[in-house]
Parts: C-alpha cells; structure tokens; sequence
C-alpha cells in the first residue's frame, strides 16, 4: 500500500480538526475494512485519522430519557455482551453477535461497521471495472457476471449489497446519526444516511470525508417494544449475510400499532419496506400475516438471473424477524 | 538373499495368512497382533510446541541479510497480446534493483505474469508493482466446458480444446451396451461439481540465496525437497543439482500443488543471480487462487443399472471438465470401488483460457464418488431398496464391509436414517447419508534413512523429504523408536534438506509408507551395532544380546540400558542406514474407508448444516494413531469444505477470478466444523515390513458423497452440484437444478 501519514487524536474534536486539515484524509476506526482497501489499493489514502485513542468513543450509555446511545467506537463484541443492550435491543444484541467471526467481533467497531463499503468482488479488486468505482458500467448486471450475493432491490446501474448485519437493526430502531464537522455536530435520521449508488461515489453513506460518525442515538420510546432480526448465512462465520432483516413492532392487544421492517444485504444501501410494514399495521398478528409482510417486501424486487434465490431468502427473513419479535413481549 | 516369511495379514474379522518373499536385509513384518511399543500408539507431534508458538520456521519467516523482494503484475485478462509496458516509473524507483517486462506476450489465462520486479523491501516492490502500466490488446476467450465446446475455433488455446479419453479417459469393460438394455432398474443423471483452487495456508514460493563459492540455497514451500531443483531452476542457477541446497524446514500445506520449482522461483533465482543478493518470493492470495493450482470441474452424465435386488450391472457415463490450459487431468474417479462387471466411460478434458489445473488432494476422487454415490442412492430409490444395505451388496473390499458396519453404527443408521426422505416435519429436515472412498498407496522407491548415535545417546534420524505438516518427523521417531526401545520424543529427527539422503515427493499419499520401513530398518541396524559393542563388552555372541522394555540383555544375567550401551560408542559416533526395498506381496492393494453424514437442512433458505460426520479409515498399520486421526479430520474438513462452500467464481466475459480471497472465497472455517468422530480401522495391509499404507488422500474421498447423500436423505431432491449452496438447494426443492 502507499505509504501514509498516520494521525492519532485524542477526541472526536481533533479527529474532525485533523480530517479538515489534511486533505484526502480517512477515517480509520479499527481497519478492518479500510486497510484491506488499501491493500488491494481501491483506496490510496496519504493520511489516517485513527480513532484509537478519541475518549469515551465505544460508550453505551441509557440516557435519562431511557434513549440508548452508542458510541461509534463500541465494538460488536461489546454490544453482544452489553446487559444494556441485550435487555432493551436484543436484536442489535443478536445481530452483533452473529457478525462476522469472534475474533474480527473484538475489533469491528459500530462507526466501521456502517462505514464498511461493500463486499462486491469487481468493487474489491481493482482489475475489474466498477461503477462505484468511476467506471462507466457494474460489469455483474450482464450476463456471465457473477451475480449471486448481488442486489436483488434497486440494482439497475450498480449491483453492490450493502454489507452491513447491523444497518437493517439501527433501521428498524429509527436510530439516529450524531455527525460531526468541524466543531459543528449534527443529527442525521437513519434513513437519510444512505446513498444511492452513483459513478465514482464508492462508500454506502452520503457523508462526505470529513463527516465523522460519533454515536448512534436509539430514542426513548414509551410503549414497549417487540424486536426481532433475521439473517440467512452460508457459512457460520468469517461472511456476510445473505439476507438480513431488522423489525421493530408496537402492539395494542393483538393489533399492530406501529411497524418498521428494513432489510439487509439486498440493496446497495439498507432499505426500508414500507410495503410489508403496510400488510402489517391496523391488523392483528398471526403468521399468516407475517407471511403476507414478506410477500410485500419483495414486491418490486428485480434480481438478476444469478440471484432469483435471495427473493425467497428474503420472504422468509422478514416472516421469521416478524415471528420472533411478536414472540417477545 | 531372499527368505520367505509367513504371517498373519488384514483385519480382524477378516484376516488371511501372507507368504511374502523378503529381502534378507529387510526386517520380519510385524503381524497382525504384534505386541508393539510405540507403533500404533497416539504420539503428539514433535515440532507441535516449535509451530504453536511460532518458533518453527517456514519460507516466509526466511529472512537474510540484504534481501530482496520479487513480485510479478499479473494479466487480469484470460486472452490477451500485450500491446505495452511503461515501466519507466517503477524502474526511477529508489530501491528498485531489477524490471522485466514481457512485451508481446500471448496471455493465455488471467493471473499470467507480464511484468516481474525485484527490489529492496516488500514496500518498494509493491509500488513498483503499481506502478507498471500494461496496455493489452484483448482476444476472444472461453473460460468454461460449455463455452469452449460451442466454438472450439474461436475459443481454444490449443489446437483441439477437446482431449477426449486422453490419458486413463476411455474406459470399457464388460458387455455395457448390452447390459444397459437389459437392466431392471436403470436411473441416470448429471453431476456437477466446481473448480476448488488449493488454498493452502502457506502460499507458493521460495527464497534463493548463493553464497560466495557459487553454491545456492533455496527454501521453498515444496512438497518434493528432493525433486524440487530441476531442469529450469538449474539453468536459471547455472549450477549443477549437488551444488543447490533446498531446505524446507516446515511447510504450510500443500495438497498436491507444489512438487517442481515454478515459474516464481526461477524468477527468484534469476533474480538472485543479477542483483547478487538472496531474494524472496511468495506469491499474493490472488496469484495463489489464480495460477496456484485447482481441482478441475466436472460435468459427468451417469447411468448406473442392475437388477431388482440390488445387484450393479453396468455403469456408463461421458464427462467433461477443464485443467485450463492442460491437456489432461480433468477424468473422475466414478467407476471404482464398487462391482461393476460392465464399465463404459468417455472422459473429456476441455482446455480453456485458464490457469492450469494441478493434483489436488485424492485428483479425480471426490468428484468422481460424490457423482457415482448419487447415481447409487437413486438406484437404491428407484429399486425401494436401503441405500446402505445396496452399496454392502456391491462393494468387494473385505475391509470396507467391516467399516460399513462401524459407520452405521455410530451414525445410528436404523433409527437416524428417515424410511421416507423428506419426511421429517418443520422447515428444517434431518437426515444421513453414507459413501465410500479409496485409494492404493503402500509406498514406493528405495529411500534410505540415516541414523548416527554417539556416545551420550543422541540418535539423530535423517531423510531429506519434507514434512508437510503431515507428522512425517514424528512418525520417522516412531518406526526408529519402537526397534531401539526409547521414547520417540527422545529422538532427534532432521527432515526437509537435501543435505540428507534423498525423500520421495509428498504426492499420493507416498510419504509416510514410503519412508517409515527405511527408518524402521535404520533403528533396527543401530539396534544390532549397539548388541554388537555390548557382544565384545560382554565376550559374548552378538545374537544373544537382545532387547526387551528398553533393556538390553545377554547371557549370564547382563545387562545394560540404552545410555549403558550407547557409552561404548567410540568417539567417531556410530552411524547406520535403513533402505527401503521394493515391495511384497500384500493383503488388499487397495485401503478401503467410508463416510457417514448427518445433515440438517433448512429447507426454506437452503442453508445446510452438517451436524456430525462418522469417517471410518484403514491405511495399513497406522505407527501415530493420534496423526492419523488428525489427516482424517483434515480430509473430512477440506471435503465439507468441497461440497458446501468453494468454488472459483469467474466472470465469463472478463475471465477473471472474482473471489480470490478468502473474505470472498468461501472456505470452511472452524464454526462450520461438526463433531467429526473417526474411527480408524487396523488392517496390517504387507507390501512392506510396517504393513502401512497412506491416509492423506483417502480421507477426503467420500466426503462430498456421504454428504450430498445425507442431504437427499433430508430433503428427498438430490442435489445434484457442488458446492450445494442455498441457492442450489433451493432450485433441487423447486425442481429445477442449475
Ligand atoms: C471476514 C469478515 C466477515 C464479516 N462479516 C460481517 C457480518 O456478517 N456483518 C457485518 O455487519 N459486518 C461484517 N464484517 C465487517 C466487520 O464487522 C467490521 O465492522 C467492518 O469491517 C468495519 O471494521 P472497522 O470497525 O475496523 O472499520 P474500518 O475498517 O476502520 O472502517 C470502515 C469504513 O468506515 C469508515 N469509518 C470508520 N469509523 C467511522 C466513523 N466513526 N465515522 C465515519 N466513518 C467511519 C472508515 O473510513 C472506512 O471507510 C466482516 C468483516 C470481515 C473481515
């Protein structure tokens, strides 16, 4: 990799300082991802902002309110086996949990993990064209490309899966991104995070370079609330899902209040299905519903011929997140 | 010269009495139930504690002073001229010591090297490396069987793209055609299975150093010390063999893929001559998934007959598959093992613009048994027989029907496998399933082991062939250790060096039989050297000196330790050599082996989880039972590893590898792992004085089928392509195979 200036601040404060005074500037929270980046020279940064040392940054802190928030610098290893978090959002617990291996659990970090671009093998070597990557064409939509992790949602110019198993959870929570630039902070509503896929815009986010994520904001919510994840992997560990869905639900009796369904792994960014979260509210919960809500979620769905599988995959994540979350009350 | 020994040989169960021939040098073969010490004991790896904390020494931790580093840029095309090469930025580059470039180069697979660098640091190369810009003109090009058989004109790197029935590719026995019309029960199919590439932790390469007389050393990741220094690194040295030295201390697998020295270590070596300094070259994950070697793909159309009994009267098939640009290699092993009185099979080799493909592992077997397994099951189906109890019927291995009923045992055939497959209730469906393996290995060649002892008891066994991780150095303690009476830790082994007497090639399964007798026979003359000092010492005939728990012993109430005996060694030491001489008569020229699988299969994802694996082996006498166990947890893992989750994925239109790491490449890992429970059988095969045969390869052999097996035990669809991934299992539900 080139070689590269590497600088340590000791708050979110300097990190933002540091990312606007050198110019090309990268985050850098524990490299898992960005350093392999690097390595393929998809990335060629001259200087690292690391997060290493930037206080009180992996945090996870019940605030008065009851709202939760999370640093960016916690890692999955410390969500899986936060007593916070496995009380309030057990499925951010799971999901957590469930990522990538034990041992990259102990350095990915939650900043990271949103920030991680994605796993689509044309992006990740440089020898092949790429869209997000400047190229004028996503060499997987044609055919003899090799489609089958692809997007099945939203892949008409690029067919990159977001990669992320938390991203669907933080959706489906209605969380919200603390931003910083310069010495100003933001709020960004999940939803508003995401980027849709675009020639030479390589990253999942809309941040720009100097937007440093420093926490992650679950609001306080009155009623209880019934969580549910599901994700579909090939293999147990050392992969990414193939499929994920994160579901939030209100309940009144046996009627649905209020629903939130975002899915995982099958859009270049994380998506919203607005249409399983409609089969679901003002009615009552049975399976048969559930079932019904999967449906919907792949109504629009457009995969390529390598790929038709993940329609099906994502039915049943969606029924089966909806099933375990109606099961805890 | 010659006597004849009788003795008892196979397995309990089934054991048979072998008058062999042997050589009067050679030592009387060890029955079966010979009271040995050490000899199929479970004994810990002697380098285990130098690998687990870090102090053994592989090629990569090589590192000497002034060295250099080479590096190549690979063509990212599978046809391609080269048109260009600007080097000029890279070869400006402080620290840069030598470019090669390859203008107009045909490029006939991606991964080819075009352009090679040598510099002062790994930092230096690698911006060297990015630095080379190459302008290609790109050709036309197939990159898989179906495409390369549309238009052979077009697509071919050869002059036919079609080998067919090159080399052991025609098969034909019996009456097939005949029998194939008069079959009661017939099925038949088309199997499928993918490129798996090598993906030995350790990649390729090697480090060349010449020293100021002119002789080289090279350490190279090799599985063939002995073979490794051939025709091209000779030249490339302008040494003749017994001035190049080639060490390989430990080795980080290598599976068939690494004998000769390649292309990269020539490049190292003429590095090492134009820069004057030692150079190293391992290659990149990349090169490694790209040009490191692969297990070819297959397409095999099987039709398997018989009679309404179960009884297998004819098997004919036509496969096809690609060793990239090779010529051969791409045949399956669909026809062995079972009886099979009429055979016809046509096997194709198609060459494609593709890095070649290498001996992988058991080459043409896992494929080959996970196809003929299917056809079996669904032949068992068709006749409304137990798949177990048809594969008994037409299996002739005397051991192999012992091991059956080991497996089914454990597995718990008769409760766990399901009557009706597919019957279970739920989305997620259990289910087992079993296949065979085999292979023929009892060691060749006439390989000599040294052995030197000195006065204070040091026994130092010496032979040049490599460990590749296999327990070859533990298992040279055990064979010397059993004839001496002293503990095998206590022995002091040197492998991996050409400095010792010459080794054979790890491939095949070779190694361990092929060296253990020498080593055998080695403590054996060490034993009669010590009894004749003793003899003088005591004034007595050396033949009465013997050797009991350690003890040696002579007339009169004598006696001496091993210590005692070794203080008469004079002070040049003593120094003896076992040969191993060709082989005898044996009990079965073929080990046996068989898998069962259970499986649970989450039928509404698709997403296979193997619970627990019964693998059941013979490979002759086993001298560490503790290794063997460990080949056939290997052998189960890379074999689950093979049916569930590798496979090279290339882009048809660019020809590239897209999956050439191991986040992308999907390889098993230990949270994959089920409880694989091995249970090894002793059968005491001949052929040599040990009664050993190998293990590496056949423990990988019925994985895949045992596997496939199970999963159609589940689910009630054959699965009929590996990897058996959701997407696959999904279209076997829905009724379509993709
Ligand atoms: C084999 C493997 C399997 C994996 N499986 C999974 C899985 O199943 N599910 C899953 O969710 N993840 C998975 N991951 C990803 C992993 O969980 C890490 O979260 C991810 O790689 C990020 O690592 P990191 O925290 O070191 O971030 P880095 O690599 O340091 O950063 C990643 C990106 O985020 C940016 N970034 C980092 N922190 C911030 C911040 N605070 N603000 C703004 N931008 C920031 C960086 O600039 C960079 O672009 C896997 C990774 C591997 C290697």
């Amino acid at each position: 990799m080139k070689a590269f200036a590497y600088i340590r601040p000791q708050s979110a404060e300097a990190a933002a300082a540091a990312l606007a005074d050198n110019d090309g500037a990268l985050i850098k929270a524990n490299g898992i991802d960005l350093l392999d980046r690097m390595k393929e020279r998809v990335d060629e940064p001259n200087a690292l902002v690391g997060l290493v040392d930037v206080e009180a940054f992996d945090s996870i802190e019940v605030e008065e309110d009851g709202g939760i928030r999370i640093g960016a610098g916690a890692t999955l290893a410390q969500l899986a086996a936060s007593q916070v978090v496995e009380r309030f959002l057990p499925s951010l617990a799971y999901a957590a949990g469930h990522a990538a291996s034990p041992q990259l659990r102990t350095r990915a970090t939650v900043g990271g993990n949103l920030g991680q671009h994605t796993r689509c093998g044309y992006y990740r070597h440089k020898s092949f064209p790429c869209l997000k990557r400047g190229g004028d064409h996503c060499p997987v939509l044609k055919p003899g490309g090799v489609q089958d992790t692809a997007a099945i949602f939203g892949n008409g110019t690029c067919a990159s899966a977001s990669p992320s198993s938390l991203a669907p959870v933080f959706g489906s929570l209605d969380a919200v991104l603390t931003v910083r630039r310069g010495e100003a902070t933001r709020e960004v509503p999940f939803a508003e995070a995401w980027a849709e896929p675009k020639a030479g815009w390589a990253s999942d986010l809309v941040f720009d370079r100097e937007d440093l994520i420093e926490s992650v904001h679950i609001p306080a919510r009155a009623e209880p609330q019934r969580l549910g994840y599901e994700e579909v992997r090939q293999k147990a560990a050392f992969d990414w899902p193939l499929t994920a869905c994160g579901v939030r639900l209100v309940a009144e009796g046996n009627t649905v209040k209020e629903a939130r369904v975002w899915l995982g792994s099958v859009a270049p960014t994380p998506l919203r299905s607005e249409a399983a979260e409609k089969v679901l509210v003002g009615k009552s919960f049975t399976e048969a519903r559930a079932r019904a809500a999967g449906e919907a979620a792949v109504t629009g769905a457009s995969p390529l011929p390598g790929n038709t599988y993940k329609v099906q995959l994502t039915k049943v994540v969606v029924r089966r997140a909806l099933m375990q979350a109606w099961g805890r009350s | 010269m010659a006597r004849k020994v009788t003795y008892l040989a196979g397995i309990e169960g089934a054991e048979r009495e072998l008058t062999v021939e042997v050589h009067d040098l050679d030592a009387d073969p060890w029955p079966l139930g010979a009271k040995l010490k050490y000899v199929g004991t479970e004994v810990p790896r002697l380098d285990g504690v130098a690998k687990v904390t870090g102090v053994a020494q592989f090629t990569q931790d090589v590192n000497l002073d002034k060295m250099a580093y080479a590096g190549e840029v690979i063509a990212p095309h599978a046809h391609a001229v080269v048109k260009s090469i600007d080097a000029s930025a890279a070869r400006a580059m402080p620290g840069v010591l030598a470019v090669r470039t390859s203008e107009g180069k045909r490029v006939t697979y991606a991964g080819s090297s075009v352009a090679a660098v040598c510099a002062t640091s790994r930092e230096v190369l690698a911006d060297a490396l990015a630095a080379i810009r190459v302008e290609y003109d790109v050709q036309p090009h197939a990159v898989t069987v179906e495409e390369a058989l549309k238009d052979e004109v077009r697509v071919s790197p050869r002059r036919s793209n079609d080998t067919a029935g090159g080399r052991g590719g025609a098969m034909r026995r019996g009456n097939p055609d005949a029998a194939l019309e008069s079959a009661e029960v017939k099925v038949e199919a088309e199997y499928r299975t993918a490129i798996q590439t090598h993906s030995a932790l350790e990649p390729h390469g090697s480090v060349v150093s010449i020293d100021k007389e002119g002789n080289a050393t090279v350490w190279a990741s090799t599985q063939a010390t002995s073979g490794f220094a051939g025709g091209r690194l000779l030249r490339a040295l302008e040494l003749p063999r017994g001035r190049v030295r080639v060490i390989t201390e430990h080795m980080g697998g290598g599976f068939g893929a690494k004998f000769g020295a390649q292309s990269w270590d020539v490049l190292c070596a003429e590095f090492a001559k134009e820069t004057g300094r030692p150079v190293k070259y391992l290659l990149t994950r990349r090169s490694e998934h790209l040009v490191g070697g692969n297990r070819p793909d297959s397409i095999q159309k099987l039709t398997l007959g018989g009679t309404k009994d179960g009884t297998f009267t004819v098997l004919a098939g036509e496969t096809w598959g690609t060793s990239g640009n090779g010529r051969g290699g791409a045949g399956c092993a669909n026809f062995m093992g079972y009886t099979l009185p009429s055979v016809r099979m046509l096997q194709h080799t198609v060459s494609t613009f593709t890095a070649r493909g290498a001996a992988f592992r058991a080459p043409r077997h896992p494929q080959g048994f996970f196809a003929l397994e299917g056809a079996i099951d669904a032949f068992a189906a068709k006749a409304g027989l137990d798949p177990l109890a048809v594969r008994m019927k037409n299996d002739p291995h005397p051991v192999r029907q012992i091991q059956w009923k080991i497996g089914a045992e454990r597995i718990g055939w008769k409760r766990n496998h399901r009557k009706v497959a597919g019957s279970d209730k739920g989305p997620v469906k259990r289910g087992v399933g079993c296949a065979a393996g085999r292979w023929s290995q009892a060691g060749r060649g006439n390989w000599s082991v040294d052995l030197t002892i000195d006065s204070s008891g040091h026994v130092i066994v010496m032979n040049g062939a490599q460990d590749l991780g296999t327990g070859t150095r533990t298992l040279l303690a055990i064979c010397v250790a059993e004839e001496l009476g002293i503990p095998p830790a206590t022995i002091d082994v040197r492998v991996g060096d050409t400095r010792y007497p010459p080794g054979p090639g790890s491939g095949g399964s070779t190694t361990a039989p092929s060296l253990g007798p020498a080593a055998r026979e080695a403590g054996l003359r060490a034993r009669e050297a010590l009894a004749a000092l003793l003899g003088v010492e005591w004034k007595t005939d050396s033949e009465k000196v013997t050797l009991e728990d350690g003890v040696f012993k002579g007339p009169g109430g004598k006696k001496a330790t091993f210590q005692e005996a070794c203080g008469l060694i004079p002070d040049e030491g003593l120094r003896v050599r076992g040969t191993r001489r060709r082989n005898y008569d044996g009990y079965n020229r073929e080990t046996a082996g068989c898998q069962f699988a259970e499986v649970a299969v989450d039928t509404e994802t698709g997403v296979i989880t193997v619970e627990r694996v019964v693998a059941v082996h013979d490979a002759g006498r086993l001298v560490n039972t503790m290794a063997s166990r460990s080949q056939v947890n290997g052998g189960v893992i890379q074999g689950i590893s093979f049916a569930l989750y590798e496979e090279r994925q290339l882009d048809e239109n660019l020809g590239d590898m897209v999956n050439p790491t191991f986040d992308t490449y999907k390889i098993m890992g230990m949270a994959d792992c089920p409880q694989i429970d091995v249970v090894l059988t002793t059968v005491v095969s001949g052929f040599n004085s040990i009664g050993m045969m190998g293990l590496g390869e056949p423990a990988t052999v019925p994985t895949a089928g045992a596997i496939a097996s199970a999963v159609y035990n589940a689910i009630g669809v054959q699965v009929r392509q590996l990897p058996m991934t959701p997407a696959r299992v999904l279209a076997a539900l829905e009724g379509r195979q993709q």
